[in-house]
């Protein structure tokens, strides 16, 4: 049996080299939701190599459970066509549906809704291919999309999760540009569906024509005509797209490029309808004909009216220099420190640039780094809520349920899945999470888990067997400190938790201690730990 | 050392100040604090027991279309589907500009001269980026990206020793993220939501000893890794700041809740919205009476590019629950309403000209509103330029004639009786507004 010291790392300055151990709960700390039970144990017997190879050569879990539970889901493999009708409620006759009715219209058009944001949670606790899941989540916050754009979006989430992130997140970061700029949930999301050019005049005619034909009322023809006319521009997209998909904010352009770019991606729209595709459609009515300057240089006109123009723009953006500095400075940021290390930086955006943006190769430049295995970096990085939560889930072991209510812990700690309204998507530094008062939403999932009180989660049983049955009673609290801190932890956490235990002992005076009395007051007080706030 | 010691604050801005090490990086209060003599100077009496409560609505609020130029000929034009007049129930503040209709329920406190719009508002830098633009309002920096600490927090960590009294709660984010305005050196509580009532005080108790005062070196050497680690990053002081904090809000909101049960009634009834309950929230603090000064909160969602509404729709439907929950809570503070001003703003204006989709895009000037017992209101302030082509800032947007930071300046000076110091504001040349209170 280990003897107690062996709870925390001995004191290191910052030079020393991580040990195995600390090397394995860093690894599984940044490139994966942290360790489930006996998972740290098993990198090391596997090595940091072999590791690395499995999660990087496949994303689909092998996880049964995970399968099973992915295949119940209706809307996950759907394209955006496919998931309008889904939750589409054809009404048999026109009377306005009764209550009931109409609440059944509205559960049924929530249910990708749920999906995505059940499904993504159960891949981020269960996939055995962890470092999908934590660049997917990278991804997702890069290239946000939400659900609180409203209603019309729902349907086009699961293909956005499918096509656009997950698909991608090992290929190349222009490709994953190029699907986002031509998804219907991006496109709807930042208003470029509805973005065109102005009516010509001809056009305004034949509109008035067409609706005193329709209407026979010439004040109807007049008003269609106003509202035509007011038919333009969305710089929505245009900005975010140069600000935070690609160059980032006021790097290389101007408010005119903006405009510029608003243009070029008229018509750039979905096919609607009943009757449409609900797929990308290239709408050249709606586009701004003729070629147009952007970053200085000229975009010609596609001749076979197409997106042509677009494209180009795209493909300009995903080979800048701008774009490589700002993916390379986030991803390390995401995955290294919160303040960046240039020198790392500098190394992935070469990476980015010789590899065209390859997303591997610049995960690959980031963990064969110095940087990223220093005892700088190590357990420095703020966990997000999502993580927070995420990691707690994991390392206990817990089992959820699908109407598990870790959506309102997550809502609360303001971190909810696919709803983040903003197109910065939620931010990965600490800066923007660590306020006065957060803790305690913590302590409270923390105790809460523990104790078993978090609706649909479990601790199962089976968590405790991992302490040697002939641990004496002073030793559990060691014990579950290894579990759950792999990295170790600090004097203050292990005096108190002894101080805990002895409490509790004092207590049962002459009567056994029972490791299920004391055991989850142990691993809520663990998980509130400030060592286990952080990776 | 008990959690309502007077120098565990002021010590840990000092600790801030000397060793950077800061709850967030950067420690600009602490400069301050260091360069500047802290005295009673900037203070004045009759900021005593006076409190400010700021509103920011994230997205670019279309002021235009709340606070309308109905008699600018230009404006109909500008907005073809989005326009609306006295006809269509605007209510008429002066012969230029008239109030959204879905704000009627802040009519009596405009009729009381108790609400000041301030057209014209906003910030000199040209970005228009909601994330660059929100920060640097609320850091009150333009263009500065080193400045990472909130405003209210500096007037905060600058006025700690002379102004308040130990055991006096000074600030609070009411949400469960603070304000970036709220954000620095200085400790403030983002209040959960949960979390207000005594009876979650055993969990802040169980990890006292994981966080609270002292501790750190129980085994006689130099904390080791784990900790070391969770220090260095601010985890633990801001767990010891949460149970300090939290615990004393727990207090004062069991005090104020008993108090208001024996009362009548106010006769103020807040709408049913997330908003009406956070401001009502507020206001127990406030009328708690235990120095509340400054409190943060948040209402998003105002980034109208397309389907924007007019007299009903997305951005009315905001306004009324907006105006419906401000004109309850300043019923609610009742008296206490002479000692509180409200600020509420967003990051900019909006495109004076709709854009194609029935909404607006991002632009620059926009409106300030100030509400409550000093603010000379019932007339509407700043300097309107009209909306020819000349006068629109860019050929395109409101231009800004009122710095956002000669609101702070007055409402710091006016709301909490603080004279900012040189260089509070980085870069910012004072101008007075002589009329706004």
């Amino acid at each position: 049996m280990a003897p107690r010291s062996h709870a925390s790392s001995p004191a290191q300055d910052d030079s020393s080299a991580l040990n195995e151990r600390e090397r394995a709960a860093h690894l599984l700390a940044r490139l994966a939701y942290g360790p489930r039970p006996g998972e740290t144990k098993r990198l090391i017997a596997m090595g940091v190599e072999k590791w690395l190879e499995d999660q990087l050569q496949e994303q689909d879990s092998h996880d049964p459970r995970l399968k099973t539970w992915l295949s119940e889901y209706q809307t996950l493999g759907l394209s955006v066509k496919e998931c309008a009708e889904f939750t589409y409620t054809q009404r048999v006759d026109k009377k306005t549906p009764s209550q009931e009715e109409q609440r059944a219209e509205r559960i049924k058009r929530r249910i990708p809704l749920d999906e995505v944001v059940w499904s993504t949670a159960l891949r981020a606790v269960y996939s055995d291919r962890q470092a999908t899941e934590v660049m997917a989540e990278f991804w997702r916050n890069h290239l946000n999309v939400s659900f609180t754009k409203g209603q019309n979006i729902y349907s086009m989430v699961p293909d956005y999760e499918r096509s656009v992130i997950r698909d991608q997140v090992w290929g190349s970061f222009p490709a994953m540009l190029v699907a986002s700029a031509t998804h219907p949930a991006m496109l709807t999301y930042l208003d470029n569906h509805l973005s065109r050019r102005p009516p010509s005049k001809q056009e305004l005619k034949e509109i008035e024509r067409q609706t005193e034909r329709k209407t026979g009322s010439k004040e109807r023809a007049v008003e269609a005509v106003q509202i035509a006319t007011q038919r333009g521009l969305n710089e929505n997209y245009a900005r975010e797209l140069l600000e935070l998909h690609t160059l980032g904010v006021d790097n290389f352009y101007a408010q005119n490029d903006v405009i510029a770019l608003a243009e070029i991606l008229t018509g750039w729209t979905i096919e609607g309808g009943r009757k449409g595709s609900q797929a990308f459609h290239f709408n050249a009515a709606m586009h701004v004909p003729g070629d147009i300057k952007l970053l200085g240089k000229r975009f010609a006109e596609d001749k076979e009216k197409g997106p042509g123009q677009g494209m180009e723009v795209l493909a300009m953006l995903g080979a800048h220099k701008g774009t490589a500095d700002f993916i390379a400075m986030k991803m390390v940021r995401f995955l290294v420190a919160d303040v960046p290390p240039a020198s790392l930086v500098k190394e992935v955006a070469k990476t980015y640039r010789t590899s065209k943006g390859n997303l591997t190769a610049m995960l690959r430049t980031i963990v064969d780094s110095e940087e990223f295995w220093s005892r700088k970096n190590f357990r420095t990085k703020f966990k997000t809520p999502y993580e927070f939560i995420i990691s707690a889930l994991r390392v206990t072991g817990a089992e959820i349920d699908r109407q598990a209510s870790i959506g309102n812990y997550l809502a609360e700690m303001g971190q909810p899945i696919y709803h983040c309204d903003d197109p910065t998507g939620y931010y990965d530094t600490a800066d923007a999470w660590l306020d006065p008062g957060v803790m305690a939403l913590r302590w409270q999932f923390a105790t809460d888990l523990a104790l078993g009180k978090v609706r649909g989660v479990k601790i199962p049983e089976t968590f405790f067997d991992q302490i040697p049955y002939d641990a004496p009673p002073r030793l559990w609290e060691h014990h579950l400190t290894t579990l759950i801190l792999p990295g170790g932890a600090g004097p203050r956490t292990r005096a108190a938790l002894a101080t805990v235990t002895s409490e509790y002992l004092d207590q049962k005076g002459k009567r056994v201690p029972n490791l299920n009395q004391i055991g989850p007051t142990l691993v809520g007080l663990l998980l509130g730990s400030p060592e286990f706030q952080q990776q | 050392m008990s959690p309502t010691n007077p120098t565990s604050r002021r010590d840990f801005l000092k600790l801030a100040a000397i060793s950077g090490v800061a709850l967030h990086s950067s420690s600009f209060a602490a400069q301050l604090l260091a360069a500047q003599p802290v005295g009673p100077g900037y203070l004045t009496q009759e900021g005593a027991n006076q409190s400010l409560v700021v509103i920011f609505l994230r997205g670019g609020a279309d002021f235009m279309n709340i606070v309308v130029p109905y008699g600018d000929p230009d404006y109909p034009a500008f907005r073809p589907t989005l326009a609306m007049n006295l006809d269509a129930g605007l209510i008429k503040l002066d012969k230029t500009f008239g109030l959204h209709p879905a704000m009627a329920s802040l009519q009596p406190l405009w009729g009381a001269g108790q609400l000041a719009p301030i057209v014209c508002a906003g910030s000199m830098h040209s970005t228009r980026s909601h994330f660059d633009a929100q920060d640097w309002m609320e850091f009150a920096a333009p263009g500065d990206r080193t400045v990472r600490q909130g405003w209210l927090n500096r007037y905060l960590a600058i006025t700690e020793p002379p102004k308040a009294k130990a055991s006096d709660f000074r600030a609070l984010g009411m949400q469960e993220l603070l304000p970036r305005s709220l954000r620095g050196n200085y400790p403030v509580l983002a209040v959960p939501r949960s979390l207000t009532k005594k009876k979650s005080s055993s969990t802040l108790d169980a990890f006292e000893r994981f966080y609270g005062e002292g501790g750190t070196d129980m085994e006689g050497g130099a904390a080791m890794s784990g900790e070391r680690e969770a220090d260095a990053a601010g985890v633990v002081e801001s767990g010891r700041i949460t149970i300090e904090t939290l615990r004393r809000l727990q207090e004062i909101v069991a005090a104020s809740d008993k108090k208001s049960a024996s009362q009548s009634v106010s006769g103020s009834s807040y709408p049913d919205s997330t908003f009406a309950n956070r401001l009502k929230q507020i206001a127990l603090v406030l009328k708690a009476g235990e120095g509340l000064e400054v409190s943060g909160l948040d209402y998003g969602g105002w980034d109208d590019h397309s389907q924007e509404g007019t007299v009903d729709g997305k951005m009315a439907t905001r306004l009324r629950d907006l105006s419906s929950s401000l004109s309850a809570f300043c019923q609610d503070l009742g008296p206490a309403l002479a000692r509180t001003t409200i600020l509420v703003m967003t990051e900019f204006g909006r495109t004076v000209k709709e854009n194609g989709n029935n909404g607006t895009d991002h632009g620059h000037g926009s409106t300030m509103l100030v509400m409550g017992g000093g603010v000379k209101g019932g007339q509407v302030h700043g300097d309107w330029r009209g909306l020819k082509q000349d006068a629109l800032y860019q050929g395109r947007d409101l231009a800004v004639t009122t710095d956002f930071r000669d609101v702070y300046n007055a409402v710091l000076e006016n709301a909490l009786g603080f004279e900012p110091p040189k260089d509070f504001f980085p870069g910012y040349k004072p101008n007075k507004m002589k009329t706004l209170f």
